[in-house]
Parts: structure tokens; sequence; C-alpha cells
């Protein structure tokens, strides 16, 4: 934020041409370079083409605040590289080669902190990070503003919506043009918007560095659809995609593990961390099996009831694997519905890296890879259970 | 009162501009206005920048300047700019228009000769793209968006610095909704900044420094208003360029 910095943003009254974006990024940085030679394309400028250079109060009011900015951060760095010299010293390290990783260490070494928020722990960092950068000044020395529509207050979003309604215009006289001149339509410029969707409220709040209201983001999403719907509306395709971003693609599609091979050449698999209720397990599933099920070095019966075997099988007969796969696991903790249950889902969760996609979508549906992270609801003092309250009497 | 004498300030000979308000365009040998641009103060000419050229008597009626609303919406004060009535519309009468309409040009093309900062408003949803273009193509600045309170008024705290202020508002309509007007009109008037107005039959000019009775609805009107706007407005940028050329 020198005064270089300030000089060099001065000539810079074409902003408004600019892309939004690029405006954003423009006020956020303390430093930026301009095309100086487009100073005299524009009817604007005045301040730069008189000679005696009069400076407004706005700027004078800017540079003095730029001014106050500048000492305070040049302070800082000065009292972070004693500091950094001191810890240097006190590691018995070499100053000039301590680096911010080496600083880390050395506080984590000598101020030891067990508290639970990383933010509240001692930490050194270099003032930039620290000090969040100021806005660069949004107008030239005589006061004038760079952007056309810097009164509105949201110059970056209306020049958005101005751009999108000047678009819509553009492809509105094309299309004349075309029936006009009795063309038909080019058959490959389809636009393809169907694998994203239009950036939420946040992220479009981040692009143009600008805070919107939630009336203001609707009515952006709906200049938008109708720009979209326009036939031609592929001849602003980089306008568009700008404010698009791809479809997240399902999380347990990507993460299957590739099974490992045990001295007997045979496929193994195995799921540490199967929890549910208060059982705890790992679940380890081999390939080929004959359908062979050891639950703590017990075969199913390890299980009294039935329905426990029923929750143990019923991965295996969802996917058809229950003679095709041998399973091992040990259990701990809980009943046997728990432990039952913690079994399941181990198994389902091992399963994926031998059955197909479709059968995976299925496993999906059929909810076998869902986690279950119900625990037991405490007592409640005045009543003899969670829920449960003593039966009432009138007298 | 206090506007139109800062208004008048800038036009020593503002009121003598009636002279050139005769429907044909009256041409100024060029030798004339090479005296004039020799002797370099624009204030002590009635018409330095020859905006009395721009526009016709008859581009106005073409272009629908001359419908008002219906009688019903007739607004008092604009009673004087009235020329009949027809079919239950208002007419305006288009040679006091035309008479306005060039002291305003006049006034802008001083403002932007001396650098000022010129801002469009205009609160209709069907014009308003066009008043951003205009804003944009001359290099000044537009306000076509929901006017939250305090702009002009209390800038400092909502822009977060000392910031500098239009120092012409130029007002294509100057209406909020159909039934308010435009809280802007006001806040130029506290904080002494000229307004130029584009006033409807159904408006109140009396806080406007330049009104100007017409029609503020058509796209047409509005198209001529810009077209004429930003030609005073360069006319007067490209002044300055020539003058600060000229001393360097």
């Amino acid at each position: 934020m020198s005064l270089i910095g300030i000089r060099q943003i001065i000539p810079a009254a074409t902003k408004y041409f600019r892309y939004p974006l690029t405006i954003g990024t423009f006020q956020y940085c303390t430093r930026t370079t301009s095309d100086p030679s487009n100073v005299l394309n524009d009817l604007t400028d005045w301040e730069t083409l008189n000679k005696k250079k009069k400076i407004s109060k706005a700027m004078k009011a800017y540079l003095e605040r730029a001014k106050e900015h500048d000492e305070f951060m040049k302070r800082q760095q000065f009292e972070y590289n004693i500091g950094k010299r001191h810890l240097a010293n006190m590691m018995g390290e070499d100053p000039e080669l301590f680096t911010q990783k080496d600083v880390e260490r050395a506080i984590e070494y000598l101020f030891p902190s067990g508290i639970y928020d990383p933010a509240a722990r001692p930490s050194m960092r270099p003032p930039e990070d620290v000090f969040p950068a100021r806005k660069a000044a949004e107008f030239d020395e005589a006061g004038r503003p760079h952007h056309c529509l810097f009164y509105t207050g949201k110059p970056n979003f209306f020049k958005l919506l101005h751009d999108a309604a000047d678009h819509l215009q553009q492809l509105y006289k094309y299309e004349d043009q075309v029936i006009r001149k009795k063309a038909t339509p080019d058959p490959n410029g389809n636009l393809q918007l169907g694998g994203s969707m239009w950036v939420n409220k946040d992220q479009l709040e981040q692009l143009l560095v600008e805070k919107i209201s939630d009336l203001e983001y609707d009515n952006f999403k709906v200049v938008m659809e109708r720009l979209v719907s326009l036939p031609y509306s592929y001849r602003y395709k980089d306008f568009i995609e700008k404010f698009r971003k791809p479809l997240a693609v399902q999380k347990f599609a990507l993460e299957i593990p590739k099974p490992n091979y045990d001295e007997e050449g045979r496929a193994y698999i195995t799921t540490y961390e199967c929890l549910r209720k208060k059982a705890r397990g790992d679940v380890t599933i081999r390939s080929p099996g004959t359908g062979k099920i050891t639950i703590n070095k017990k075969d199913i019966t390890y299980f009294d009831d039935v329905q426990s075997r029923e929750q143990v099988l019923f991965p295996l007969i969802f996917t058809g694997m229950q003679n095709r796969v041998d399973v091992e696991c040990n259990v701990e903790g809980g009943g046997p519905s728990g432990q039952s249950g913690a079994i399941r889902w181990g198994i389902a969760w091992g399963l994926r890296s031998f059955v197909d996609k479709d059968m995976l979508q299925q496993m999906q549906v059929a909810g076998l890879l869902t986690r279950d992270h119900r625990r037991r609801e405490r007592k409640k003092p005045g009543q003899p259970g969670a829920r449960k309250k003593p039966t009432w009497k009138k007298r | 009162m206090i506007l139109s004498n800062t208004g008048c300030r800038y036009t020593k000979y503002g009121f003598s501009l009636l002279r050139y308000t005769s429907t044909s365009p009256q041409v100024i040998p060029e030798n004339v206005i090479d005296v004039q641009q020799n002797q370099k103060n624009p204030l002590d000419y009635p018409d330095y920048f020859g905006v009395h050229n721009l526009f016709t008597v008859k581009d106005l009626f073409d272009a629908r300047v001359h419908y008002g609303h219906k009688i019903g919406s007739l607004n008092d004060n604009m009673r004087s700019y009235i020329y009949g009535s027809r079919l239950g519309h208002l007419i305006f009468d288009l040679d006091t228009t035309a008479e306005h309409l060039r002291k305003a040009l006049n006034f802008t093309a001083h403002i932007a000769y001396r650098g000022g900062i010129i801002c469009f408003f205009n609160r209709n949803s069907l014009n308003a793209h066009i008043v951003e273009k205009t804003a944009m193509e001359c290099g000044e600045y537009a306000h076509t968006r929901f006017w939250r309170g305090g702009i002009f008024t209390n800038a400092n705290q909502q822009f977060g610095a000392i910031t500098r202020l239009p120092d012409l508002c130029i007002f294509l309509n100057t209406q909020n909704n159909i039934l308010n007007q435009h809280t802007a009109v006001r806040d130029s008037a506290k904080m002494l900044i000229p307004t130029i107005g584009i006033v409807d039959s159904n408006c109140n000019p009396n806080l406007v420094s330049y009104p100007v009775p017409g029609n503020d609805d058509s796209p047409t009107a509005i198209e001529l208003y810009c077209k004429l706007f930003k030609s005073a407005i360069i006319r007067g940028k490209e002044e300055r360029r020539k003058f600060l050329q000229e001393t360097e």
C-alpha cells in the first residue's frame, strides 16, 4: 500500500470495461498494475491530463489512511522479525535460516498447550497473514470513482446484471438476423449445462467481493436462467460458465479401496472401526470363499437370537455373495444387537470392493452403506427412563 | 431557490438562451466560435458548447416527448408547461420543453467541462439498461437500482470512507414508482447538488433545479434524452481536453 501502488491505480479510469471479477481482485489487493496507454483514450481522466494536480478530499483521506496502515504494518513486520530471532536463539538454530515452519515447531515445543481450540493456542504468524489486506482506493486523485455504478453501493453485482441484460439484447438481435436470413441454427452450438449448476450465494459473493441479499441472488438466477433459455445462448458460453460450478460426484464411488492379497492368493479387505451402539469391531472379507463366517473365533451361532443372525447375513444375501466370500470378524462391547449391527455395516462396507457399480447403487439405496450414529439416550432424573414417565395417578 | 442559484452560477447568461429556442436551429458563423474559444472563458458566452443545435422541436415531437399522462393525474405545478389536452391526455408545449431542455444541456456541458461527476438516475426498469449504457459510453455514472437511504446524506458511512458525491444528478424519471418521488431528488436538494429532471405531467418539479417537462416513460423519448445528454457531455469533455492540451 505504498505511494507507488496508488500511483499505479490512478490512471485506471477504464476499470468499468473490465470484468467484475477482475475488479473484485483489484479492489482487495493493495498493489495493482494498469495499462497507462489507455489514459488518453478515456474522456474522464481529467486530473491526469491536468498539469496542476488537485487532490480531492476523498483521496487525501485515503492517502492518510494508507500511510497509517503502512507504518503499522512496518512496525508489525519488525516485531515479527525480532520474535523470530529470539525463537531461533532459544532453539539454538541459525536465525537467518529460521523459517515460518521452524517458528511453528518452536512454539509448539516452547509453549505446549492443551487448549482444544487451535485458534486459542499460542502462535506467531507474519503480519500479512494476521491483518487483512485493505481495500485499494476506488477513486482517482480527483475523487472520481473508477466504476460507473459506484454510487449503487454494489457496483460489481449490478455490472454483472447489466452485462447479462446486454447479452440478452444482443441475442435477441442475433436471433432476428438469423430469422431474416432464413438460416438454420448451428446444431453443434448447444449449451451443455446438465453437469453443472449456478454458483450459490456465498460463492457469488466471493466472486464479486460484495455482500448481496437473498433477493438480489434470486434476481441473478432469474436473469441468468433467462439468458440460458435463449436458443443462441451458446454465443456467451464464457460469460455463463463463469457462474456455473460442476455438480458433486457421489463420494463412495470414488473412494473404494483395492483389495489386498494374502499368501494363498486370495483377495481380502479389512474394515476397521465398525461401530454400532457401544459395539466396536473389524471385519475381514476374503474372496473367493465358501460362505464361512467367523465371529470372535466362533461361527454364526455366536449370536443366540435369529434377528442378530439375520442382520449379519443380510448384506451377503442382498448382494448374492453368501457362498462366495469368507467373513472374519472381531467385535467387542455392546450387546448382540449392537454387535450384529456393527458387523453388518462392516461386511457391507468391505463388499464394495467385490461388487459392480449397479449393485453398489442398490446397496446405497437399501441403506447398507449408511452409518447408524444413534446412541443410547440418557436416563432423566424424576422419571424411570429416558422417556418413560411414572404412571399417572390422580391422587 | 438556493439550488437554482447554484445552477445559474455556471451560466451567467443562462436565461439569454431564450434566443435560441426557435424551432429551427440557429447557426453561428465559424469565426465567431473561433473568437469565443480564443478568449477561453465559457461562462462569458450564452451557448459556448453549441448545445442549441443538438435537436429541434420536430425531433422532440418525433420522439413523442409531448405525451403527458391523463388529465386527472396532473400535478398543479406542471400546469404552466401544458399546451392542452387531447382525448383525455395532456400534451406538453414543446416550445417550452425545448427551452428548458437547452438550458439543461448547456448546464450539463458546463459541468462536464469542469470535470464534474454526473450521475444518471432512472427507476423505470424498461429504460434502465439504456440509461446505464449511456452513462458508460460517456464515462459518467448511473444509478438505476433501488435507492438505499443515505447514499448522499450519509455517504461517508455508506461507502466506508470520505466520498466525493456527484456534481450533477440527471433524472430521466423523477418518480420512484407511480406514487412517490425518487428519494434522491430530495437528498440532492439537501446536499446542494444541482439536478436536472425530466418531469412528466404527474411529477412535482419543485425540488428539481432544471426541470424539463416531457414524457418520461416512452423508450423513444428516453433514447432521445440519453443521446442529447451524452453528446452534451462529450462536447464539454472535448472542449476541456482541447483547453488542457493548449495550456500545456
